[in-house]
């Protein structure tokens, strides 16, 4: 743990040390040439050279004075409030499409190993397609179908209070980390020696029993490295809800960097998204540590 | 053992699904039993037409602050949308969003989209290190240039644009996602300029960084953009705009951005 912390602190001093100049680094240098306006209309073109006048003061006044603190003072506390609530959005999206596409997943794991050629075909169209196209067109796909092909203004639709934004980001969160989890799953299963499937049948068990009872759990213990690794990268997917104009974290992330001009809502998001992670793999691992009772 | 995992995982998505349902989602504005929604989807990184408040988290800039208060003298219930650039069709066309209210150029789409009149006439500038060295257009020759996609600059200096010959002398003509990964990256040094609307250039330069050519690249105007069609929309947004410049409402919030300047061209 005290490895842990260390390394975490370092981290964190990292990210600091190479976003400083960002916030406090200033260049003082010649001034700049005022604009030319060909027609009189231009308040913009007054105000730019206004604001280069300005500049070209504040230059020659930095030179008269020692090291001078920034200018604009960012507000730590203001950037956690807000990149927090982004944060429970992605916690959102991150919790649900877990837990929709972690039993799809093993439906659809089931149909891939199907002995009935078109059901068999079918999933592997299906597994083939969710993995090789980017998610970003899929979350598209879903969220503008029911206007391109039914002709539904989206401005109306929601269920349940919850925008239908919202629902497309989890449809095609789910749908696309279930075809992964199938074949995390289908690596699991067939893992499982022959032999335990005949001593099965001779102690008498029935199929579903076999896979419930015994199958099933070895599974489970097997399959936990692969599926952290999904999960972990779900988690940084989330900002891929994005392109769907869902507020989570990250997107929250660039506008405040961008209205402030700062890099450190981008530090913090990293921040977020590490400690989330963290936890996310430290509770996989003790969670494989109690399945392991063979050991 | 497995059930309690499942029996916790179950809690803690109920919990966080509640969690979420009661945080904003968007900024909604409510009058007193409003007529209808008016949702302005724009691009919540071009300050100062629209983006984040520092203080308060909510969303303002020109572009929002006039449509608030058309909303408000319609008494509709007023919500703003950030979108993603790329999708922005996609969105205006299904009815996610009402209207692009959002430093949103005519010129090169007159034809894509349902008008109001022009309400800015804006410049697109190029904004460079301040000891560049570059000062003048000619000086770009053999630069990287970053532009933001899907914008009326980029598709001027692109083959078939008004600033074709310009586009070309140039080492490369970067493409960014938005306008504050192209600033990003002129203060990294990943590219040598960028050219950009000349109301975000004027908000960069307050950081003190950067220096803008006094040569622009295109003249443009700025209208409010409604799904082809929507004319009824388009004209009662229209009708109150223009009392709002009337009685010089406009103005006053042209003034709070602009230092006192009113940038309306809107009569």
């Amino acid at each position: 743990m005290k490895s842990l912390r260390t390394l975490l602190f370092l981290l964190l001093a990292f990210f600091c040390v190479s976003a400083s100049p960002c916030v406090f680094g200033e260049t003082v240098s010649a001034p700049a040439p005022a604009l030319k306006s060909d027609t009189l209309r231009d308040p913009l073109l007054d105000l730019a050279n206004e604001t280069i006048a300005e500049n070209n003061s504040d230059a020659v006044a930095e030179t008269q004075q020692a090291a001078q603190p920034a200018k604009k003072k960012v507000s730590l506390p203001k950037i956690l409030k807000d990149l927090g609530k982004g944060f429970l959005v992605s916690v959102a999206i991150f919790f649900l499409t877990l837990f929709f596409a972690l039993p799809l997943g093993l439906l659809i794991a089931f149909g891939r190993m199907s002995k009935f050629a078109p059901v068999n075909w079918l999933f592997r169209l299906y597994i083939s397609v969710m993995r090789g196209t980017p998610l970003m067109l899929q979350l598209l796909v879903w969220y503008f179908a029911p206007y391109y092909i039914f002709g539904v203004n989206l401005g109306k639709l929601s269920f349940c209070g919850i925008e239908f934004r919202f629902t497309a980001v989890i449809i095609g969160f789910s749908l696309n980390y279930a075809a992964y989890f199938a074949e995390i799953y289908r690596a699991g299963i067939e893992a499982i020696p022959r032999g335990q499937y005949e001593a099965a049948s001779v102690l008498g068990y029935t199929k579903s029993q076999t896979f419930l009872r015994i199958v099933l759990p070895q599974v489970i213990k097997r399959i936990i490295p692969p599926v952290t690794n999904e999960t972990i990268t779900l988690v940084k997917d989330t900002s891929l809800a994005f392109s769907l104009s869902v507020l989570e974290m990250f997107t929250v992330a660039k506008q405040i960097a961008s209205a402030q001009t700062t890099m450190i809502p981008f530090v913090v998001a990293g921040v977020f998204y590490y400690i989330f992670n963290f936890i996310v793999a430290f509770g996989m691992e003790q969670l494989e540590k109690k399945l392991n009772y063979y050991r | 053992m497995l059930t309690k995992f499942f029996q916790t995982l179950c809690c803690a998505v109920i919990g966080v699904t509640f969690l979420f349902l009661f945080t904003a989602c968007g900024e909604k504005e409510t009058a007193s039993a409003p007529v209808r929604t008016f949702t302005v989807g724009f691009d919540a990184e071009f300050p100062p037409y629209g983006y984040r408040d520092e203080k308060t988290g909510e969303y303002v800039g020109l572009d929002l602050d006039l449509a608030r208060e058309v909303a408000k003298r319609n008494n509709w219930q007023f919500v703003a949308k950030p979108i993603n650039w790329d999708a922005k069709d996609m969105e205006l066309n299904s009815g996610a969003i009402d209207c692009i209210w959002n430093g949103f150029t005519i010129n090169g789409r007159e034809e894509a989209y349902t008008w109001t009149e022009p309400y800015v006439d804006n410049s697109q500038v190029v904004l460079v290190l301040k000891d560049s060295g570059i000062a003048k257009l000619a000086d770009l020759a053999g630069k990287t240039v970053a532009v933001q996609t899907d914008t009326p600059v980029k598709k001027a200096l692109e083959a078939g644009g008004k600033q074709e010959a310009l586009g070309k002398t140039f080492k490369q003509l970067k493409v960014t996602p938005n306008y504050n990964n192209a600033i990003m990256e002129l203060e990294s040094g990943g590219v040598d300029a960028v050219a950009l609307d000349i109301g975000v250039a004027i908000d960069k330069l307050k950081s003190g960084k950067f220096a803008m050519l006094s040569e622009v690249v295109i003249t443009e105007k700025y209208g409010v953009g409604f799904k082809k069609g929507n004319t009824e929309l388009r004209d009662q947004v229209q009708k109150t705009f223009k009392e709002m410049v009337a009685d010089g409402t406009a103005a006053k919030i042209s003034g709070k951005y602009f230092k006192g300047k009113n940038i309306i061209i809107l009569k």
